[in-house]
């Protein structure tokens, strides 16, 4: 038994960079890919782990002490760091109980079809990392490793529930059939949006106004690229930081290698996590196929990455409308103290599923996802702490001072809070939660042509 | 040899999809011995990043790119129809 509870220290003891490989290596293996792809695989995980926690450094040793010299002269107190989902991802699958979320969403997937609750065959293996991360959060709130799990896998079934409510939706938007997007955050929104959009209808003068996308897009131009939104708010920031702080000269120095360093942080971090992504696949592929063969022929929607449906012009337009609006939203909601950073390059994936619900009018999709977007950053607030402990048990040091981070993604993620909040009671709060899907899912099997309509579907 | 064809690939995010794309588009095509250059993008950044680019591969929904021919799939993500694309992404860049 000590010799077992030695091994499982010196594996967690090599820090998530190295065992993160090692499971990866494993799991791609047992799912059948060649070992020359494996190992090559494992340690494209290690080195896009790597490269996230360089490009954190850079983020941490440039926002974090701006931030906290804004505080001191304007006494706003956005010292909160949103570091953005491809830094939550990283922390998610550097967590312990990655390594079980795999197989066991995977094994939930088919246990699920075979009983005929879903149609989607979800082969999107990467962003399973949602579910990591809520297992992770829900593991450091309750301590034990497989309360973790069973949250995580609720929260998956949650998530297949909603794919399966909204995927002719989606189908109808991308014009292609038999997909559905099982996304833990972008399909999640569905629901406020749904709800936003119907108490539109009501207000009169704004349930009429329409406006053109590709007018919003062309107006923002090259401002929409990460590259510049990273300098311009890194500059901004700087500039009200260090303002009077020694001579001009400084004070202008300060701002252009700020400027330069976030707009760095925006074009980096995701080519690090691509690193990371590209790891993942012969595992993803190899689940794929596993997946497809066990599903046999029956008439499924094969369950894909949300991304696919970003590039609606409604949706970028509203996107880009939404950078300075969450700005301003930290700004004036009182007690906020997250700063938005990383994840305004993330708000199409809160937007990209509201689309079909609001019949790709940009104005209304805008008004719902600022009016979603204000509970969001709360729970962003409220998650912070657990969010940050979670972060630092999957490996990722923090400079002194500025130590709590948080993400819009999954850390504003409304159904991924509901499960933290139900970890404090676990059984009872999971028990309302299941209680809840069923019933869901109940009326949905109902009436599903009704929830079909709700969920932005119409036919024409 | 012939100078490279670019390929750009777009994607929500140039971090998940199109890296699946990219990969599975270079391994296709080196099996039929065409090398080919591979950029990922977003979406949004095509109209400033087509330019001097062949063909784009999108997963999703791309505006702004002029001239350059656009195909909008999602075969390299499930596996089904990756033939029939590869064979329109040939035709597009002039391989056999």
């Amino acid at each position: 038994m000590e010799t077992i509870q030695g091994i499982v220290d010196f594996f967690l003891g090599l820090g998530a960079s190295v065992f993160l490989p090692i499971v990866i290596l494993i799991l791609a293996l047992a799912f059948g890919a060649k070992p020359g792809r494996a190992i090559r695989a494992g340690l494209m995980v290690g080195v896009g782990f790597v490269g996230i926690g360089i490009v954190l450094d850079v983020l941490f040793g440039n926002l974090g002490p701006a931030a906290e010299a804004m505080v001191e002269r304007f006494g706003i107190e956005l010292s909160i760091i949103d570091v953005g989902w491809p830094a939550a991802a990283a922390i998610a699958f550097g967590s312990e109980i990655a390594a079980l979320i795999i197989p066991a969403g995977i094994l939930l997937n088919l246990v699920l079809l075979f009983t005929k609750v879903t149609k989607t065959i979800n082969i999107d293996i990467w962003n399973f990392w949602h579910f990591a991360f809520v297992g992770a959060i829900v593991q450091v709130v309750t301590g034990s490793i497989w309360l973790g799990l069973t949250s995580a896998m609720l929260f998956a079934a949650f998530i297949l529930f909603l794919a399966d409510w909204t995927a002719p939706a989606t189908q109808k938007l991308m014009g292609m059939q038999g997909i559905s997007l099982p996304h833990g955050f972008s399909t999640a929104f569905v629901v406020p949006a749904a709800i936003v959009n119907r108490v539109i209808d009501y207000i009169p003068g704004l349930n009429k106004i329409e406006a053109d996308p590709e007018a919003v897009r062309k107006r923002f131009g090259v401002v929409g690229e990460p590259v510049l939104q990273g300098f311009i708010i890194g500059s901004v920031i700087a500039l009200l930081a260090y303002a009077g702080d020694g001579s001009l000269v400084e004070w202008m120095t300060q701002v252009l290698q700020v400027g330069v360093a976030l707009a760095a942080v925006m074009v980096l971090m995701p080519r690090m996590v691509a690193l990371l992504m590209e790891g993942l696949i012969p595992l993803s592929e190899a689940a794929r196929e596993f997946l497809q063969k066990k599903a046999g022929s029956r008439e499924l929607y094969i369950g894909l990455d949300s991304a696919i449906a970003i590039g609606h012009p409604t949706s970028i337009a509203t996107s880009l409308l939404m950078v300075p609006i969450t700005l301003l939203l930290a700004i004036i909601l009182p007690g906020n103290r997250v700063l938005p950073f990383g994840d305004l390059a993330t708000i199409p994936f809160m937007v990209c599923m509201m689309i079909p619900i609001v019949k790709g009018n940009v104005v209304r999709a805008t008004i719902t996802a600022t009016v979603v977007m204000i509970p969001t950053l709360y729970i962003m607030n409220a998650m912070a702490g657990v969010h940050t402990e979670v972060a630092r048990l999957a490996g990722f040091s923090f400079p002194e001072g500025a130590t709590t981070i948080t993400s819009m993604v999954d850390g504003g993620n409304w159904l991924a809070a509901m499960f933290t909040w139900a970890a404090g009671n676990f059984w009872l709060g999971h028990g309302l939660i299941l209680v809840a899907l069923v019933v869901l899912w109940v009326l949905f099997k109902k009436n599903t042509a009704a929830w079909h309509k709700l969920g932005g579907y119409t036919e024409d | 040899m012939a100078v490279k064809k670019k390929i750009l690939v777009a994607c929500g995010t140039a971090i998940a999809t199109s890296t699946v794309v990219a990969r599975k588009i270079e391994e296709e095509l080196e099996k039929r011995g065409i090398s080919v250059e591979l950029t990922q993008c977003k979406a949004s950044e095509v109209p400033s990043k087509a330019e001097g680019h062949d063909l784009i591969v999108a997963t999703t929904f791309v505006s702004g790119a002029g001239d350059i021919p656009v195909i909008q799939t999602v075969s390299f993500l499930t596996g089904v129809g990756i033939e029939s694309d590869i064979e329109k992404i040939l035709s597009y860049i002039g391989g056999s």
